[in-house]
């Protein structure tokens, strides 16, 4: 039988967006498989917005997602690891831990909701800020920060910045006239948002990085039992194109955030090992202690997180 | 049924109050942000959930108090210029299509509402405010929605009100 | 049946069902529940609470209410009359002072609305006796205070820029910077209009044998002082880093209800009750709109309607100039029909596309689609500004407010022409305020 599966995420769609190529990739894919299925893919929120994917999926109503799984911490809070600082220090480290315990337990969690991985995708991200370099926590004392994500929020507020949350639409506009002082998150969105004209210094992810943020590709679980054996076959295959893609492109994010924005005239810098560890030590004591305590099996998750080197 | 009628609409009056009083708390805790942000420059936390989810709530429980005073902007041409039966058949059937409207989503918000209940959801900020919480005002209001609905009906039916406030010698 | 021709079905039963006086809000939204339900079954309906709940649960939205407060708190004292009395010292020599004075006042009383039957109402009630008392011909006095009154959604802050940028992902701040100077301009082409018609017609509609001396016309000037305070005190707060448009706009309101209380002595529970009362119930007309057009938007997108028809347009290949024209017609007939509200949500995730795919700036578009909506409030069928006025001068017969409403009509469509050919006038400001968009 001819399927239709309907994909939806939240990135701009046909303009070269990693997360959409890895979609457009695996409707490709599929399509040359000719297995009768088809994948039509709603990128830019055209279908739902970027918090409504989750629900919609495991619902059925939605087929396939690109899905920043952090969105979904308001439901199963253990995702909330999946954007946690310090967790993930470089790309290399983030393909180790997808194989590792920590994201089996994720994987389950996310498959007794409704959905499964289809594939895996970790995005690196940074700091920027208007007055100075921020590689020690010391460096953002007092600075009006918006960060991606409560568990951000908590570290960056332990280290005694000032918290202002708004969309990350409003960041240009907030640094521009001058309600924020620094902000962190992903290398693609400080590109697409041109924050290169209005900081000094960014802090790129090099070896040792704070930021990653577990995006994967999803596919609802009612969605993947309707199809035959053929077509599950097929879907599978297409995926692992994609995540070899996402593979060689990841780092490449990176690295175009940094030549623009050293092309912009803005000073790049990374953090060593020792800023790393007085970072994780800040988190410790904040971000990670809270969501052992608050969070069921959420200490067992940090241990095994921290346990893949 | 004068008595339903006229509980309906002290419900709905009260749903008005209600609304305005999430405006008012809205506007302070605007300013109340402004203040600690900007010169204070102490950190936000809940602010903005506060304000957002006070603005839906006044939303939602606000529909039925201006549905009281006939304030959802309609298009009221093709009424105009009918004869007064028509107009009262197309009244009739205006509001008992958005009846069925508001009843449709009564039951399922009523269902969304549940399973942030059952489930413990919260928002995904540092506030984690139990989802359930801003959610409720949508069944509620729209439940209360189709009540003033029906009342409307109960009033179009026996004449009690006029189809979309028009007189029937205004027609001529 | 293929996309095009379900969106086709879509929008005749759309148009049937408006067209019997359901609500727009319940109208869109039970369109929607039944196409969903006739295409997609009612598994679907499992995501309605939180689609609608969704519709309207952003930060960015908070402004609507928020700017309407402050609308409110200014119309409930006599501001608008003074600003036009205090411009008419200014102005009472000038062929058709008064009615230039009312127009001056309707901008400046729009930099404090977001809504022009608002603007419309706060400046109408007063003037539009006092220039009949000057005889000024009702037909001007009326399409003066029409044509000034649409005005309130093109002068920052404006309730359909809010919403257009919501639904487009736009920056708020810079949609309402780019609608100053085209507001400006159709300001100056009302007054350039009126001021022709009183020359030629020989007429000064005004008492020309009072004279004001400097000192009083002088002394006036207090009384505009607060109101442009505030518009100062807004765009300060916006523009110079105090605050996010929601935020500023949340702070405007506070501002005028202080001010009118301190001023005008209007303090008292019952009248603070009635401006709440009033602010709730355009809110909450507006953002039931808003939400049913989720759930509307929504049912387009799923049945592949929005993206088919944005593909159709695409794959013409007509001249981007001759699109612009035939989007303008479109907008034109809509406008005369549902409010400004109900067509940008439904129409913008098909156009917003078209025009940028053609190299329109979403901006540029902004301002020439409100000039479009301000249109659409003063012409019939459905003109919310024409009610307003019929409201407040039920003497007045509507044939002859709408004979007032023409000139200014072709005045707005002047106004689009000049904004095509010369687009800096809608993109300089926010281009030199808030650098240009990538
Ligand atoms: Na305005
Ligand atoms: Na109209």
């Amino acid at each position: 039988a001819n399927v239709t599966l309907k994909a939806s995420h939240q990135f701009p769609g046909g303009k070269g967006d990693v997360r959409d190529e890895m979609v457009q990739i695996m409707a490709r894919e599929v399509d040359k498989a000719n297995v009768g299925l088809k994948i039509q893919v709603y990128p830019g929120q055209s279908l739902y917005k970027a918090k409504e994917q989750w629900g919609a999926l495991v619902k059925g109503q939605l087929d396939i997602t690109a899905f920043p799984l952090d969105y979904a911490s308001g439901r199963h809070p253990q995702f909330s690891a999946t954007l946690m600082p310090g967790l993930v220090k470089n790309h290399e480290h983030a393909r180790r831990l997808n194989n590792s315990e920590f994201m089996k337990d994720i994987k389950k969690i996310i498959e007794d909701a409704g959905a499964m991985v289809l594939a895996d995708a970790w995005l690196a991200g940074g700091f920027a800020s208007k007055k100075n370099c921020i590689v020690n926590p010391e460096d953002i004392k007092g600075q009006v920060t918006r960060a991606a994500g409560p568990a951000f929020e908590q570290m960056l507020a332990g280290a005694g910045a000032s918290i202002s949350s708004m969309a990350s639409s409003e960041i240009y506009t907030g640094m521009q006239t001058g309600v924020l002082d620094a902000t962190n998150t992903s290398s693609g969105s400080f590109v697409s948002f041109r924050l290169y004209e209005q900081v000094q210094c960014l802090t790129a992810p090099g070896e040792y990085a704070l930021w990653f943020m577990y995006e994967p590709i999803l596919i609802s679980k009612q969605t993947w039992s309707k199809l035959n054996k053929k077509q599950q076959d097929a879907l599978m295959a297409a995926a692992r194109k994609s995540e070899e893609y996402f593979a060689g492109e990841a780092k490449k994010l990176d690295d175009k955030m940094v030549d623009v924005f050293k092309k912009a005239g803005v000073k790049v810098v990374t953090m060593n090992e020792q800023q790393y560890q007085a970072w994780l030590k800040i988190a410790k004591d904040t971000s990670y202690k809270h969501f052992s305590e608050k969070v069921p099996g959420g200490k067992e998750l940090i241990e095994k997180a921290l346990a893949v080197k | 049924m004068d008595s339903f009628v006229r509980l309906v609409r002290a419900t709905s009056m009260l749903c008005g109050i209600l609304a305005v009083a999430a405006l008012l708390a809205a506007v302070v805790v605007v300013c109340q942000m402004v203040v600690m942000r900007y010169f204070l420059g102490a950190s936000t936390v809940w602010q903005t959930e506060f304000v957002t989810f006070a603005i839906v709530a006044a939303t939602f429980i606000g529909a039925p108090y201006v549905l009281l005073h006939k304030g959802h902007v309609n298009v009221d041409l093709v009424p105009f210029y009918i004869p007064h039966r028509a107009r009262l058949v197309l009244a009739l059937f205006a509001s008992g299509v958005s009846l069925v409207f508001c009843l449709v989503l009564a039951w399922y918000s009523w269902v969304y509402f549940h399973e942030a209940w059952t489930g413990g959801w919260t928002t995904e900020t540092v506030w984690a405010l139990p989802l359930w919480i801003p959610l409720l005002p949508l069944p509620i209001g729209m439940a209360l929605l189709a009540l003033q609905y029906v009342a409307d009906i109960l009033c179009l039916a026996t004449g009690r009100d006029a189809p979309f406030g028009m007189r029937a010698e205004e027609a001529e | 049946m293929t996309p095009i021709e379900i969106g086709i079905l879509i929008g005749i039963v759309t148009v049937l069902v408006l067209a019997a006086g359901v609500p727009i809000a319940f109208g869109l939204g039970v369109v929607a529940l039944g196409f969903l339900f006739y295409f997609q079954g009612a598994d679907t309906f499992g995501i309605l609470g939180e689609k609608f709940f969704g519709g309207i649960a952003t930060f960015e939205l908070v402004a609507l209410p928020m700017f309407i407060l402050m609308g409110a708190a200014v119309a409930s004292s006599p501001a608008g009359r003074d600003v036009y009395l205090a411009l008419d010292r200014w102005m009472n020599r000038v062929p058709g002072g008064i009615v230039i004075s009312n127009i001056g006042a309707c901008s400046i009383f729009a930099a404090l609305s977001g809504s022009s039957p608002a603007t419309c109402a706060a400046i109408g009630k007063m003037g539009i006796p006092e220039m009949r008392k000057r005889g000024v011909p009702d037909d001007l006095a009326t399409g003066s205070i029409a044509a000034g009154g649409t005005l309130g959604i093109l002068i920052p802050p404006s309730i359909t820029m809010i919403v257009y940028g919501v639904a487009t992902e736009t920056s708020i701040g810079r949609l309402f910077l780019a609608g100053v100077f085209p507001g400006l301009m159709l300001t100056g082409l009302f007054i350039a209009w009126t001021w022709f018609v009183a020359w030629r017609r020989g007429v000064a509609f005004t008492d020309m044998k009072a004279r004001f001396s400097l000192r009083e016309r002088l002394e006036v000037l207090p009384k505009v002082l607060p109101l442009l305070l505030i518009v100062v005190g807004i765009l300060y707060v916006l523009y110079g880093g105090v605050a996010t448009p929601s935020e500023a706009a949340g702070v405007g309101a506070m501002f005028c209800l202080v001010l009118v209380a301190v001023i005008y002595r209007i303090w008292q529970p019952a009248r603070i009750w009635t401006i709440f009362r009033d602010t709730t119930r355009e809110s909450v007309m507006i953002m039931m709109i808003i939400a049913a057009s989720e759930l509307f938007g929504y049912m387009m997108s799923v049945l592949y309607v929005t993206q088919s028809v944005a593909e159709w347009i695409a794959v013409l290949e007509v001249n981007r100039w001759v699109l612009m024209f035939f989007i303008n017609i479109f907008l034109l007939v809509a406008g005369c029909f549902l409010p400004p509200v109900a067509i940008i949500l439904m129409t913008a995730p098909i156009l917003i596309p078209i025009i940028t795919n053609a190299g329109f700036d979403p901006y540029w578009f902004a301002v020439i689609l409100t000039v479009n909506m301000e249109i659409g409030l003063i012409t019939p069928p459905v003109g919310l500004n024409l009610y307003v006025i019929n409201g407040i001068a039920p003497e007045i017969r509507l044939p002859v407010i709408l004979r007032g409403a023409v000139p200014f009509i072709l005045l707005m469509v002047l106004g689009i022409v000049i904004l095509s050919i010369f687009p800096g006038i809608a993109t300089w400001l926010p281009d030199y305020l808030m650098g240009p968009t990538g």
